[in-house]
């Protein structure tokens, strides 16, 4: 026992601080917030050196429900990176937006410590409850501004969807446990192997179940046709709540997506990849003709993830290490770009209030040539266009694609992207080329500069040294795919 | 060494802000440096090259992926590459003279030196994905550059529709380039091109040549794709110049030629390159002919002559390789040269409009004398390199199968022919005609823009009378490059004079023409506006119109599937797991084949026809508290299945948890403000029946064909075995409570005292609250009500 509280000590430090920090918040005079969020960040930044400091090699804990490995350790990595800078940007944010409530940054950290046991779930069991956990607090943050009509709209179609979500995982979830008489993940995968050497068919019912655990975990990642919550959520929620929904959950359940097909159902490969390759298809090509037509930045964002999650799932879809790799260098590098962006819709304030319209860029790059510069690199990132870091994540997905011979997957994805790369450069015109609209107030914060500046620098120079993310990236799926065969 | 050679043009471009607020308005004569440098850097590999050999390095890039920073130099990326240097020396010092005095010179510096850098990386990559990486950067660099002027609308469009054009082009490409590297299993450029049978005998040469094709085509400005290129003279004349007539325009004709060895020699290839690029001819000809405005008629006539390109790589043979050649260098000495002259006299005299100028030979000698020169290159007159290339141009068309002779030699000379009267409205007409008063008084170019012209105008000269060097330095080598075959043994032969032969009598046959059109200028202008008025519609108003309807697509797209309401977000997952559930029915097991009507008992028809009875009363009562009651009626009937089929604990938890549901549920529905008047339209009810008999039918078939097959008992079986000898216990539900799940029942405790604890306190902050209140002697605002929780349960 002693051995498998060493193999979860990231999320038990995690988990331990949120409920120490929470009892802070409770037993406190005055308005803990401010101490409660900083610590909470502190917290983060200590569980990531943890997490990196944990072996890469494969560990199972508490009877097989837990395991730890480099795939796990990468994703984690990521996941906290997107908590603990979600935590900065809310800083100033919550107490100008008069949402100063020190049970926020507790729910970010049981919402993280979901994550961190989604990416480690072996077993469907504990796969339910890390997501759960993650969901739950996700509806209250999502809903945490009481006072406007948006925020809890928003929270209230996100409880409402996702609770359907999570009945379709758990009624899969059922389905799979009747028909394999399990629910861990190796013995599934063992199972499944032994059925397929001896030649039989994988029952309908199994089928069923695994069709319904994706139709959920799609819901998770935003991936269309369960994407429709996504908008009207980044919407409402405050932004560096929108800003941490577009990082660390995306991260962890497409880590979990990847997990649950690439491990106990790695010899169903023909059934899911065919569900995948929809879902991938669908997402890109919505998510870059619905990105079109929104003045919304927030919204635009929504759309640009669904977009960004139908590229990620290539990877997934092509089955192959190398297309795990590539999933794992798209998130990553994902991540830092939506962050930096995000970062800039938080400076944009005018009159003291948030500014949410696209419009509301124009002219940038004369009245703050600075962040113009970040975000114009984070828009033309995001298009694909070389030799910026989100270039190199659609290559490594394409060709992974295209080695899965998965040609239309690929030829698909580059023509969406023409048609992503239309709203992404309309928005580097209106920076550069328009008329400057109404100045931003000043000051940003250093904080919010850092945050732009170091992802401005990790996307602009990926091309000069890609290898930490890239053989990071690499490791991880060497140890998801030496796991599942 | 080769890779410092491409990232000096960065470098230097990154310092170019700085160094012009510094060094101030001479700097362009400090930034020349650098390309004159780099031009000498790659003379010296002439001799190398002529003699046969290639140069090649690499250096490791992105790990994993097989992308290295690799670098070819072969006759056609050394000419390209001394093109690109030495016309980019007389450029930046051109642009010292022309923006003279310019308020953002530093920048235009920035943007025009890494194209430089970004051009040579394209046209020296040896890995496709570095060739596609460097092919976006002109693209951007080129955005850039067009739009420097911001604050013109027309530039801004521009600039964006350059930018989409030809980086959606690029994109198309990376998909064929990463096809080709797929299908060759390497990325290097001169190792997939050795092995030209391997792509041809592909299956996928189809696909892949068509993606090439497209990114090819759309950066080389190829009809329909030609429109962004006029419109791209928005940009400062010293890009015009550069970028879209000598070089960037070219990388489309240089992937072309680079692929030649590869992908060309079957009839795919010579259809589409002949057949597009002789209509880019004959087009860009003819609409050239009906500008005025000295750019544009330029503009047009590049268009055409990038066709030109295209259609000699297609038609293949050493003629047409050899025309290749000679066509790349002699257009890019006289276009870029007119360029900079169009330019010069827009800065002497404040208007390009060829209608508007006139006798310019006294107050600008020397551009005079430059314009002549360039002109008569242009047109093709002895003995100018332009001669050569059009002599050998007819020679390769008068060598192709019977059928396509006619047409394409007549397409030649009708485009040669447009030529000429264009040389005459650039290089003559200005300077002729009578005398026309302009904005500015007109005053000759400074040095610095007077330069370019003049060397450009010699080099034509040059090659033409040194024929013999510019066979052994520029055909040879390139036709190696465009056939795949050794040096040596290239046909690379040039004659000035040829003897009175077929070519020679087309050449006269395009004189004539062409003076005969140039002296009909002005009727032929008015007949050509009448023509493309009948018409009506141009690509680039297709454009507009493309770009306009995706956004209305993308408006629909929005509208259908985002509608804010949550209920049509439901019935749009609900139809999706539906659709699911069938398709993996049809896809993997098919529909039940065998329906056995079971011995049903009372019981269990009691407890059916109350689950049915429930369910249709739900959806049916208009009262939301009945439908409550009703689900909960259809809990109960499940629950009584249970206790029929003998699972009593289950049943009591369903009969606990479906009165609890109802309890709550009623509770909520009664703190919410109820609409009576939010009743659906009978085709909404229609509509969701529809969706709910969709849903629950492919359930149930789903579950008839679940248990057509044979139950898997191991579970049931094991616990049968082991309930006894390894927890003790008979009932075999206890044992797996309590013992074999036993961590599950702890959560399930656990959860329950939480949920108690909570409701504890939130019953104790109402009721404090409500205390708090009554002692304020406030009204029955309760404004517990609005804390109240609702999904706490």
């Amino acid at each position: 026992m002693t051995y498998d509280l060493a193999t979860i000590a990231p999320e038990l430090f995690l988990l331990v601080s949120a409920m120490a920090l929470l009892m802070l918040g409770a037993f406190r005079q005055g308005n803990p917030t401010g101490l409660v969020l900083s610590l909470a960040t502190v917290a983060t930044v200590i569980t990531f050196v943890l997490v990196w400091l944990q072996p890469t090699a494969r560990e199972l804990a508490f009877g097989g429900l837990f395991v730890r490995d480099g795939f796990g350790n990468f994703m984690k990595g990521l996941i906290l990176v997107g908590s603990s800078v979600s935590l900065i940007m809310a800083w100033r944010f919550i107490e100008r937006e008069n949402m100063s409530r020190f049970e926020f940054p507790v729910l970010m950290l049981f919402a993280t410590v979901g994550m961190m046991m989604m990416v480690s779930a072996n077993d469907l069991i504990s796969l339910y409850i890390g997501l759960e956990l993650q969901s739950l607090s996700l509806y209250v943050i999502a809903a945490f501004r009481r006072d406007t009509l948006r925020s809890t709209e928003s929270g209230l179609k996100y409880f409402v969807l996702g609770a359907l979500s999570s009945g379709m995982l758990l009624y899969g979830s059922s389905l799979v446990y009747g028909f394999a008489g399990t629910t861990n993940f190796n013995t599934l995968a063992e199972i499944l192997q032994q059925a397929a050497q001896a030649g039989e068919a994988p029952s309908i019912g199994l089928i069923v179940g695994v069709v319904f655990v994706m139709a959920g975990l799609a819901f998770k990642v935003g991936g269309v046709p369960f994407h429709m919550w996504t908008p009207d959520v980044y919407e409402g929620a405050p932004t560096p709540v929108t800003a941490f929904f577009a990082s660390a959950p995306k991260i962890a359940a497409m880590a979990l997506f990847a997990r649950v097909l690439m491990g106990p159902f790695a010899e169903l490969v023909a059934q899911w990849q065919q569900v995948v390759v929809a879902i991938s298809l669908l997402s890109m090509v919505l998510g870059a003709l619905a990105a079109i037509s929104q003045t919304n930045i927030k919204r635009l964002m929504a759309y640009s993830s669904i977009g960004h999650v139908g590229y990620a799932l290539i990877g997934l879809a092509a089955g192959t290490e190398a297309g795990v790799r590539g999933l794992a260098v798209y998130m990553a590098i994902y991540l830092f770009m939506n962050l930096g962006t995000f970062a800039v819709i938080l400076c944009m304030r005018q009159k003291d209030r948030m500014v949410e319209n696209i419009d509301d860029l124009r002219g940038l790059s004369r009245t703050h040539p600075l962040m113009a510069l970040a975000m114009g690199i984070f828009m033309f990132s995001m298009a694909g266009i070389p030799p910026l870091a989100g270039f190199f994540s659609k290559l490594y997905v394409f060709l992974a694609a295209i080695e899965a011979q998965l040609y239309t997957l690929a030829v698909v994805g580059v023509l969406s992207s023409v048609v992503g790369a239309f709203y992404y450069l309309r928005i580097v015109k209106l920076m550069y080329f328009d008329e400057p609209a109404e100045s931003f107030d000043q000051p940003f914060g250093r904080e919010m500069s850092l945050i732009m500046g170091a992802a401005g620098a990790i996307t602009l120079l990926f091309f000069v040294f890609p290898s930490p993310i890239v053989s990071g990236a690499e490791a991880a799926a060497a140890s998801l795919l030496a796991a599942a065969g | 060494m080769m890779s410092s050679a491409v990232i000096s043009g960065f470098v230097l471009g990154a310092l170019a802000p700085w160094l012009t607020r510094a060094v101030g308005a001479r700097v362009h004569w400090l930034l020349a440096v650098l390309p004159a440098a780099l031009f000498a850097y790659f003379a010296q590999f002439l001799p190398v090259i002529a003699a046969g050999e290639s140069v090649r390095v690499a250096s490791e890039w992105v790990p994993g992926l097989d992308v290295a920073l690799s670098f070819y130099l072969d006759g056609l990326s050394l000419i390209f590459a001394l093109l690109i240097t030495g016309i980019g020396t007389f450029i930046v010092l051109y642009t010292g003279g022309y923006l003279h005095g310019h308020q953002q010179l530093g920048r235009f510096f920035l943007y025009l030196l890494s194209f430089m850098g970004s051009m040579l990386g394209l046209v020296l990559a040896d890995n496709v994905i570095t060739l596609f990486v460097f092919w976006e950067l002109t693209s951007i660099t080129s955005f850039l550059l067009i739009g420097f002027n911001h604050t013109a609308p027309r530039s801004r469009r521009a600039a964006l529709q350059a930018l989409v054009v030809t980086g959606g082009g690029g994109l198309a490409l990376l998909a064929g380039l990463l096809i080709m590297a797929s299908v060759a299993g390497t990325s290097e450029l001169s190792e997939i091109l050795s092995n030209p049978e391997v792509l041809t005998s592909s299956a996928l040469y189809v696909p892949m040549t068509i993606l090439v094709l497209l990114g090819a085509f759309s950066k080389s400005a190829q009809f329909p794709l030609h429109f962004w290129l006029p419109n791209a003279m928005e940009a400062p004349t010293p890009v015009s110049a550069y970028l879209h007539s000598s070089t960037m325009v070219k990388a489309g004709v240089y992937l072309l030629a680079r692929m030649s060895p590869g992908l060309g020699g079957t009839e795919l290839w010579f259809y589409a390159l002949v057949i597009f690029g002789a209509a880019t001819m004959l087009v860009g000809g003819f609409l050239a002919m009906r500008q005025s405005d000295l750019k544009l008629v330029l503009a047009y006539t590049t268009v055409a002559a990038l066709g030109t390109l295209t259609m000699l790589i297609g038609l293949g043979g050493e003629y047409a390789f050899k025309a290749m050649a000679l066509f790349l260098i002699t257009h890019a000495f006289y276009k870029g040269g007119l360029f900079m002259v169009a330019g010069s006299i827009d800065h002497g005299t404040g208007t390009r409009d060829a209608l508007s100028l006139g006798g310019l030979a006294r107050p600008m000698p020397a551009t005079f004398a430059v314009a002549v020169l360039l002109g008569l290159s242009m047109a093709g007159i002895v003995p100018f390199v332009g001669f050569i290339a059009k002599e050998v141009m007819y020679e390769a068309t008068l060598h192709i199968g019977a059928t396509a002779l006619i047409l394409v030699t007549a397409a030649a000379v009708l485009g040669n022919a447009f030529n000429v009267v264009a040389a005459g409205i650039v290089g003559l007409r200005p300077f002729l005609s009578a005398h026309k008063p302009t904005p500015h008084h007109p005053h000759e170019a400074p040095p610095s823009m007077l330069i370019g012209p003049i060397v450009l105008a010699a080099l034509g000269v040059i090659c033409g009378v040194g024929f013999p060097l510019t066979s052994e330095f520029v055909a040879a080598p390139v036709m190696a490059s465009l056939n795949g075959l050794p040096v040596a043994e290239q046909a690379a032969g040039l004659y000035l004079w040829h003897g009175i032969k077929p070519p020679l009598i087309l050449s006269i046959v395009t004189l004539a023409l062409g003076a005969l059109g140039f002296a009909f200028w002005p009727q032929m202008r008015a007949g050509i506006a009448a023509i493309l008025k009948a018409i009506g519609w141009g690509p680039d108003r297709g454009y507009d119109q493309a770009v306009s309807g995706l956004e209305r697509l993308a408006y629909a797209a929005t509208r259908v599937q985002q509608t804010g309401y949550l209920r049509h977000y439901l019935m749009a997952t609900f139809v999706v797991v539906a659709a699911f559930m069938l398709a993996t029915l049809f896809a993997v097991g098919g529909l039940p084949t065998q329906f056995r009507v079971p011995t049903v008992y009372l019981t269990e028809v009691i407890a059916l026809a109350l689950l049915i009875g429930g369910a249709v009363v739900a959806t049916i009562v208009y009262s939301r508290v009945a439908a409550v009651a009703a689900i909960g009626v259809v809990g109960y009937a499940v629950a009584l299945l249970f206790l029929v089929f003998s699972a009593p604990d289950l049943a009591f938890t369903q009969f606990m948890v479906e009165t609890l549901t109802v309890v709550i549920l009623v509770l909520v529905l009664m703190r919410v403000p109820l609409e009576v008047s939010a009743f659906r339209a009978r085709a909404g009810r229609l509509r969701d029946a529809a969706i709910a008999i969709a849903v629950g039918a492919s359930i149930s078939l789903v579950l008839l064909t679940t248990v057509q097959g044979p139950l898997d008992l191991r579970l049931s079986e094991y616990f049968i075995e082991n309930s006894v000898p390894l927890a003790h216990g008979h009932n075999i539900v206890n044992v797996i409570l309590v013992d074999f799940r036993a961590l599950d029942t702890l959560g399930e405790i656990f959860v329950v005292t939480i949920a108690g604890l909570s409701c504890f306190g939130l019953v104790r902050l109402a009721l404090s609250r409500r205390k708090a209140a009554r002692a304020q002697l406030q009204p029955a605002h309760r404004t517990a009500a609005a804390e109240s929780p609702g999904g706490d349960a």
